[in-house]
């Protein structure tokens, strides 16, 4: 049905963004495009509706039952009714001036009715009509992608092309919406194009999955057989993906980080990272072999051997907290007042209670809106809690700015944190070394260069980004640096706001290895905000899991994983991608 | 903020530069630049169009037009210099003030800014220098007072939008003490702002006090003044038209020229913090 | 219930400017130098009958804030004073001067809209193009123009010069009227047009990149509802906002142009009342700025309301 030939995507200055990526799509296939951040997954499916952003260029083809699709003026008739676009984030996707019932209505194909607009949303499982007289604005996340997955196909077109359709969502809408997107898949025995970050997500959705990197497609599989890569990259990749069933002795990560596309267009854009490159590697970028039913892109691939993904080891130590309480949080309330005109009010939290002995790891589980970073920043004193006691070391921290001065700067030695968004961790006027000897000088007034060095070297980076700007790292080396910054002050707990959810997944594993090493090596106590059930279990010993500001369930990380008894930890479980079958229905849909 | 147009990058970046270049040296060098002393009446000569010896011809006191250009340049520039960075420094003391400490500090200063915000100054100073008389100094006073509330107001609005970054919050648990949070943590990352606003008040500055002056009601007659000279040679349009024109043109090319420098600069100082709050 | 409280706090609001506004604009003729009788009297003789008449007209025995209450009274009725200079009733000499005002204030307001929402909307379009250029560094100068440069070059060549436009006086009749108010009009919409411009220009920029225009054209929407439903509405809101303040601003932009064009319009009856201290006038006329400024802001609020449905159910929070 979709033929792309050698599709080629150009930046204003020629420079190549995606090169020569070929892949087909049948009615009723399921074809996944995965990769990480500027491996032009996103580009390619945004030329396939020729909706590039402007100043670039699409060159190759792309035969949709017969019709070119690159370079085509007039693709009104096209879009919609042959192929549709349903994009990443619901909140930005919507006209946020009309209701929901325009939005189905004026997508649907002739003159559209208020009976049709009702039957579009029930069958995206919104059944309540009430919902087609609202605006975007009244609604939650998921709820809107269902709206925008209605809208994409109200012209029923053969192909859909969702790109990341559920990586805004939390993860047990994600399992949802992952699932009506299958459904109607099937019912409509309809093409689909699932592009996606999450390798997890794309075995289990689809039939094929195509990985590319740094803009070229290196390895095209069954989903099913791609615990048998067959490129480097794509065995990288699966061993990136933290497990959730079991804790790993070790993280592997890919080394380095992912180079822009044009600055290895002439070349294997993965040699730099290739436990196996050689000399021919970087002569000229391989082209794409056929082995049957699959092909790769690495010369080598008939002499290495990548083994079998899936059986590495078990690290079977459990670690018991033995030793005095360092954080101990009672009944801690939280309130959000809005002052003004209208008052309102939010409780964030609702009577939490958690204990985190020295030297233990805590992880503390939840959703967006569970009050998880409520909990860190009333614990790190950026925000003062309405009822309830915090101690710390022995010292009260409920509110920070009664705390003496002294005590204050007691309780700041004792607590440090690492925020999620490695961008605006760093101050982007001052250098590394700047960030860390400020840092360093709380605590002692000599050495400063030579703690330095020893803090970069800490994190694994080299001793020369002392001197360098944030805008020149990448962001997993941010992230690095930012826990070094944390280390500075040697502090007895750190306080991590998912420090890896905006990262790579080739490269969080270097970010959690670093983590680790400072919880196991030097003793340092962490509280580990994620939402991620797969890298609390690497990383933590126990886990409390939080649900709409109240803790519904705590106890040792494997035990609460592997055997959850609250509904709600059982559900977010089960919603970890990859565990659900791989065929089969909607499972739950909430209203 | 982003819309600020780019295209200045793509006026030939020298043209601003160098017109306002040749006003601040006529402003430096001053009367020792100017062909005639500017002041000297020649009453044989009055309105002359323009001609070899004087080249922008003479007013109705028969003054060299060009000489009293070249001699109220410094005037020119300096009150309008004065307001702008009179504003800058207080709105960015009080901006950064109201929006790092926010509670009551922060409703405090906002109600009064609130308040005054939407007064246009450079009517205000005309009712007040008008009816107190007071001239240039009072003039100044009115502006910088009138200018600072919608300033603060942008410069309070970038701190917010930095407060709760995670720099600013790491630091606060690291430790670092609120000063130097403030000035070398927060003031960095303004300061595109803070420069940019500078030059817009320099622009507003400079058209209002030549109003006043056109209307008579800035610097006593008598000293060369760009607004003054506008309202004195406006009577003689026919005779030498070059007398009124080539103030009109001279405010309006320092004022454009500024804007011009402050678009690009602001473009080029904040793509420097680029990626400041990306996510 | 929403809209309703949204409208009762901007009432409010307004109401609280308003009278914030009255006592400042009453303390002038305190603060005023000399004695509140002797700015009252002008250059009439100071007879003992004269001087009584006056404490008495504007309460001079009584306390300030007692005074100043009167006095509201008298305004809220739409009675200003005497002008100090003429004798007058400063209510008839403000509607006397405030059709020139007006009809320029309309005209270059039109010329406003006419000109900058096109030119900023097809500079947005057309991002990079000669057009694109043309009209962001003609904004960009046009922004920091002064009103009595350009009126006075405006003057030069078109009057003087090409005698195209009368120099002189407000003409008679429609057709007067606008061969008169050309010039005038166009000066004071240069600024005007290169802030709209500027901010249509920003807004259709930056729709164009917003994910629900994409998503629009990825399901085959026709142009027309892209352009319309999705673009034009979305780039709306900053469009207004910016025409209220060139509107709120355009009685500052009346005294530059009135006094370059020698119009008899209430901006040169500023310059004139404030130049003899003619106090009653200036205050008439600083409370009606005033209260235009509240108006436009008001109405700039109902077209937020109207157009944009959070508002409609946030209470404008």
């Amino acid at each position: 049905m979709l033929d792309v030939r050698e599709l080629t995507v150009h930046d204003g200055r020629s420079r190549p963004l995606v090169r020569g990526v070929s892949f087909s799509v049948g009615p009723g296939e399921t074809v996944g495009l995965v990769g990480e951040s500027g491996s032009g997954k996103s580009l390619t499916a945004r030329a396939l509706v020729s909706l590039l952003p402007p100043g670039l260029r699409a060159g190759g083809s792309a035969l949709l039952a017969g019709k070119e699709l690159v370079g085509a003026k007039g693709l009104r008739g096209v879009r919609g009714h042959a192929v549709s676009l349903l994009m990443q984030d619901p909140f930005t996707m919507l006209n946020p001036l009309t209701t929901i019932g325009t939005h189905i209505l004026e997508s649907l194909p002739g003159r559209g009715s208020r009976a049709e607009v009702l039957r579009r949303l029930a069958e995206v499982g919104i059944t309540d009509p009430a919902v087609a007289a609202r605006f975007p604005f009244q609604l939650s996340g998921g709820m809107r992608q269902r709206v925008a997955l209605a809208a994409a196909l109200a012209k029923d077109p053969g192909l859909l092309i969702a790109d990341e359709p559920t990586t805004a969502l939390d993860v047990t809408t994600q399992a949802e919406v992952l699932a009506l997107l299958r459904r109607l898949q099937v019912e409509r025995q309809m093409g689909l194009v699932l592009i996606t970050h999450d390798l997890r997500v794309a075995r289990s959705a689809c039939d094929r999955v195509l990985v590319m990197y740094a803009g070229a497609l290196v390895e095209s599989a069954p989903s099913g057989e791609l615990d048998k890569p067959a490129h480097p990259y794509t065995s990288g990749l699966l061993r990136s993906v933290p497990s959730a069933t079991h804790r790993q002795p070790v993280l592997l990560g890919i080394p380095g980080s992912v180079p822009a596309a044009a600055d290895v267009a002439d070349r294997c854009p993965f040699a730099d990272r290739c436990t196996w490159v050689e000399d021919a590697c970087t002569d000229h970028a391989p082209p794409l072999v056929d082995l049957g039913d699959r092909s790769t892109a690495c010369r080598r691939h008939d002499e290495i051997d990548l083994g079998h993904v899936g059986d590495d080891d078990v690290d079977p130590t459990v670690r018991v907290a033995v030793g005095d309480t360092l954080l101990d949080v009672v009944d801690v309330v939280k309130t959000y007042r809005s002052t003004g005109f209208r008052p309102t009010s939010f409780t964030a939290l609702e009577g939490v209670s958690l204990h985190v002995t020295e030297g233990e790891s805590l992880a503390v589980v939840g959703e967006s809106g569970s009050g998880k970073t409520t909990l860190a920043r009333t614990v790190l004193g950026l925000t003062d809690a309405t009822e309830g006691r915090i101690t710390l070391g022995g010292v009260d921290v409920t509110s920070y700015r009664r705390l003496r001065k002294a005590q204050r700067a007691q309780a700041r030695r004792l607590v440090q944190c690492v925020f999620q968004d490695p961008y605006s961790s760093l101050n982007p006027a001052h250098t590394i070394g700047y960030a860390l000897t400020e840092a360093l000088r709380q605590r002692t007034a000599t050495d400063l260069a030579t703690e330095v060095d020893e803090l970069l070297d800490l994190v694994g980076l080299p001793t020369s980004y002392a001197k360098r700007l944030p805008a020149a790292l990448s962001g997993g080396q941010r992230q690095r640096v930012a826990i070094a910054r944390a280390l500075a002050v040697r502090p007895r707990l750190l306080v991590c706001d998912e420090p890896v959810a905006a990262l790579d997944v080739s490269v969080q594993a270097q970010v959690l290895e670093v983590l680790r090493k400072a919880n196991r090596e030097l003793g340092i106590a962490l509280l580990f905000i994620t939402h991620d059930l797969a890298v609390a279990r690497q990383v933590t010993d126990r886990v409390v899991v939080m649900h709409r500001g109240r803790i519904v369930e705590h106890g040792p990380t494997a035990e609460v994983l592997d055997a959850p008894t609250h509904p709600y930890t059982a559900r977010l479980v089960a919603s970890i991608p990859g565990t659900a079958p791989r065929t089969g229905g909607e499972t739950h849909v909430a209203q | 903020m982003r819309a600020r147009a780019r295209i200045a990058r793509k006026v030939p970046g020298a043209i601003p530069v160098f017109a306002l270049g040749l006003v601040v040296i006529a402003a430096l060098g001053g009367d020792w630049l100017a062909p005639y002393d500017p002041g000297a009446q020649d009453l044989a000569n009055t309105a002359m169009p323009p001609s070899g010896a004087h080249w922008l011809g003479t007013d109705d006191l028969g003054r060299d037009v060009l000489s009293r250009l070249v001699s109220g340049a410094r005037i020119a520039l300096l009150g309008p210099a004065v307001v702008a960075i009179g504003v800058a420094v207080l709105a960015t003391v009080i901006g950064l003030l109201a929006g790092y400490r926010g509670g009551w500090v922060d409703s405090a200063i906002m109600r009064g800014v609130d308040l005054v915000y939407a007064v246009p100054p450079l009517l205000v100073a005309i009712v007040v220098v008008g009816v107190f008389g007071g001239g240039y100094p009072l003039a100044i006073g009115v502006l910088i007072a009138l200018s600072v509330p919608a300033d603060v107001r942008m410069v309070r609005s970038a701190v917010l939008a930095q407060r709760n970054l995670a720099y600013v919050e790491s630091a606060r648990t690291v430790g670092v003490g609120r000063g130097r949070i403030l000035f070398t943590h927060l003031l960095p990352n303004v300061l595109p702002t803070v420069v940019a606003n500078l030059l817009l008040t320099f622009v507003s500055a400079l058209v209002g006090l030549a109003a006043l002056a056109f209307l008579g009601l800035g610097v006593g007659t008598g000293a060369p003044d760009w607004g003054r000279m506008l309202a004195e040679n406006k009577g003689m349009l026919d005779l030498n038209p070059a007398a009124m024109a080539a103030p009109a043109v001279l405010i309006t090319v320092v004022a454009a020229s500024v804007t011009l420098i402050g678009d690009r600069v602001y473009d080029r100082m904040a793509a420097r913090g680029r990626d400041v709050g990306r996510a | 219930m929403y809209i309703l409280a949204f409208l009762g706090k901007r009432l409010f609001a307004a109401a609280v400017t308003l009278l914030v506004t009255s006592f400042v604009v009453f303390s002038l003729l305190a603060a005023s130098p000399g004695s509140p009788e002797q700015t009252l009297l002008g250059s009439r003789p100071p007879t003992p009958e004269l001087i009584a008449a006056i404490r008495a007209r504007y309460h001079l025995d009584d306390p300030f804030l007692s005074r100043f209450w009167q006095w509201l009274g008298d305004v809220v009725q739409m009675d200003f004073g005497r002008s100090v200079r003429s004798g007058q009733p400063v209510t008839d000499m403000l509607s006397e001067r405030l059709d020139v005002t007006l009809a320029l204030g309309v005209y270059a307001f039109l010329l406003v809209l006419v000109i900058a929402v096109p030119a900023g909307l097809s500079a947005g379009i057309r991002r990079g193009s000669v057009l694109d250029r043309g009209v962001t560094l003609t904004a960009l100068v046009g922004v920091s123009a002064p009103p009595f440069a350009v009126g006075l070059l405006l003057l030069t060549v078109f009057g003087v010069g090409l005698g195209w436009f009368p120099v002189f006086g407000a003409g008679e009749g429609f057709a007067g009227r606008v061969e008169h108010l050309t010039l005038p009009a166009v000066t004071m919409a240069v600024a005007g047009v290169a802030i709209v411009a500027r901010q249509t220009r920003a807004a259709a920029l930056d729709v164009a990149t917003k994910d629900f225009v994409t998503f629009a054209e990825a399901r085959g929407l026709p142009r027309s509802v892209v352009l319309g439903r999705y673009a034009l509405r979305n780039s709306a809101l900053p469009v207004i906002t910016s025409a209220g303040l060139v509107l709120a601003m355009s009685l500052t932009g009346a005294v530059l142009v009135e006094s370059t064009f020698a119009l008899p319009g209430l901006g040169s009856l500023l310059v004139e009342s404030v130049s003899t201290k003619d106090i009653p006038v200036v205050q008439g006329l600083a409370l009606l700025t005033a209260a235009l400024m509240i108006g436009v802001n008001l109405v700039v609020d109902l077209c937020y309301l109207g157009l944009d449905p959070r508002v409609r159910h946030s209470g404008g929070a």
